[in-house]
């Protein structure tokens, strides 16, 4: 799916991530823990083109991408999302569909594909009720249910669970759990145990900017 | 005639539907609306691009912008009179007194304003906002167009504040305007006027129009930012 020879990410003064081969095979699932700081959070934006790093033999579904287009063609397939997901202040049901517009996606089959995700997600009783007043968990829900829309080749999940406790928790692992067993491409920065130890998980561990696969 | 005699004229003018004074008034909000719509694409695009872009030369346009706030209105008037008197480079154009003129040096006096508003709110809001939308497959255009929608409220008043400027500004549209009678004659140029004249009664109605315009415009970003502005 998405693999590269090498990655090396550093700030003034202070090498953050310096990489060796590393890719998620397609339907994979892979969480990478690490204490804070140590990089799980900027590999992701590196890796959903928010931030630039160097990247040698970086290749997608098997075809070699030149790095400084790397987000440019990566767009489209890698949807990231952030640990506390930004709603945009229209509608939840236009939150969903924002990426489906951008794709051009025509309005009956975007209408029936939001309804899909509001139904997956199970915000679909929320559906009147203004973004900024949903709760943590459910503004994870539809931010899930927003990239699942597009049908990304990638999920790129940051810390999904964090600040979430009880049943917000319980129900964002659930959706996440779905996806697993649904054969959908994911990585996952995180520290809950519960995701670390789904199923099916494939684990690393960030560590003075080595992955380590444990 | 006392301050109380022309005070109470000034009501007759007002509320009698004198068509000299009400002319005046079309005038000026005809001139400051078409001024302001001329600046508020560029200003805001301008706005955006500094906010968000990083490329040589940005830091001098940042600072001319800022610069231009506070430009005095008679500069920019003196400036655009030389620009379109006859001999002037655009004289060909016989802009010089007449509205179109006005609304040239309301645009350019609206557009500074605009652009500082813009840059304030995109570079205030939340990063989130645009890498989402990229991260969305939003292409440039729509991205910036979410960036401006969910900064909505800031960056109208930065519109609102434009309209204050134009509709209240005297140097310019005197000096490009002429202040003749029907054609470009308009509130602050006509209060001038009728002031140094000794004639109270409609520089006081025309200034109580203008406190109402201002207030009005100030009341609608109250109102819009008590809905969503205070967030």
């Amino acid at each position: 799916m998405l693999r590269f020879s090498r990655l090396h990410k550093s700030y003034p003064g202070r090498a953050l991530l310096d990489l060796g081969e590393f890719g998620v095979a397609s339907g994979e699932a892979c969480v990478i823990t690490g204490d804070n700081g140590s990089g799980k959070t900027t590999l992701l934006r590196v890796l959903a083109g928010l931030e630039p790093a160097q990247i040698e033999g970086l290749c997608y579904r098997g075809i070699a991408v030149p790095a400084n287009t790397y987000s440019t063609a990566l767009r489209r397939d890698v949807v990231y999302v952030h640990q506390h997901p930004y709603l945009f202040s229209t509608s939840i049901a236009e939150n969903i569909a924002y990426g489906l517009k951008a794709r051009g996606v025509p309005r009956a089959q975007r209408d029936r594909r939001v309804h899909e995700a509001l139904q997956w997600s199970g915000v679909a009783l929320l559906a009147g009720v203004p973004p900024q007043k949903l709760s943590g968990g459910e503004k994870q829900r539809v931010a899930l249910a927003r990239a699942k829309v597009l049908q990304p080749h990638l999920f790129l999940l940051d810390e999904p669970t964090a600040n979430l406790d009880g049943e917000a928790r319980a129900q964002v692992i659930a959706l996440i759990r779905q996806l697993v067993q649904e054969n959908s491409s994911l990585l996952i920065a995180c520290h809950d145990r519960e995701l670390i130890e789904l199923p099916g998980m494939r684990r690393f561990h960030l560590e003075s900017g080595k992955l380590l696969d444990t | 005639m006392t301050l109380l005699d022309a005070t109470g004229e000034a009501f007759r003018l007002l509320f009698g539907g004198d068509p000299e004074l009400w002319g005046i008034v079309l005038i000026s909000i005809k001139v400051a609306v078409f001024g302001l719509l001329l600046a508020v694409l560029p200003g805001i695009a301008l706005g955006y691009v500094l906010a968000m872009k990083r490329f040589p030369g940005r830091r001098v346009l940042v600072v001319t912008m800022q610069s231009l706030l506070a430009f005095p209105t008679v500069v920019v008037g003196l400036v655009l009179y030389m620009l379109l008197s006859r001999h002037g480079p655009a004289g060909s154009l016989a802009l010089l007194f007449t509205q179109d003129a006005m609304i040239l040096g309301q645009a350019i006096l609206a557009f500074p304003i605009l652009v500082a508003y813009t840059i304030s709110a995109v570079q205030g809001a939340d990063p989130r906002v645009h890498e989402t939308a990229v991260c969305l497959g939003a292409g440039w255009l729509r991205a910036a167009l979410t960036t401006l929608n969910e900064t909505r409220f800031a960056v109208t008043a930065g519109v609102i504040n434009g309209f204050g400027r134009a509709i209240s500004e005297v140097g310019c549209a005197l000096m490009i305007g002429g202040n003749i009678a029907g054609v470009t004659r308009n509130i602050t140029t006509a209060i001038a006027l009728e002031t140094s004249k000794g004639e109270f009664a409609q520089g006081i109605a025309l200034g109580m129009v203008l406190v109402v315009l201002a207030l009005g415009v100030n009341i609608a970003l109250a109102v819009m930012q008590g809905e969503g502005g205070m967030k």
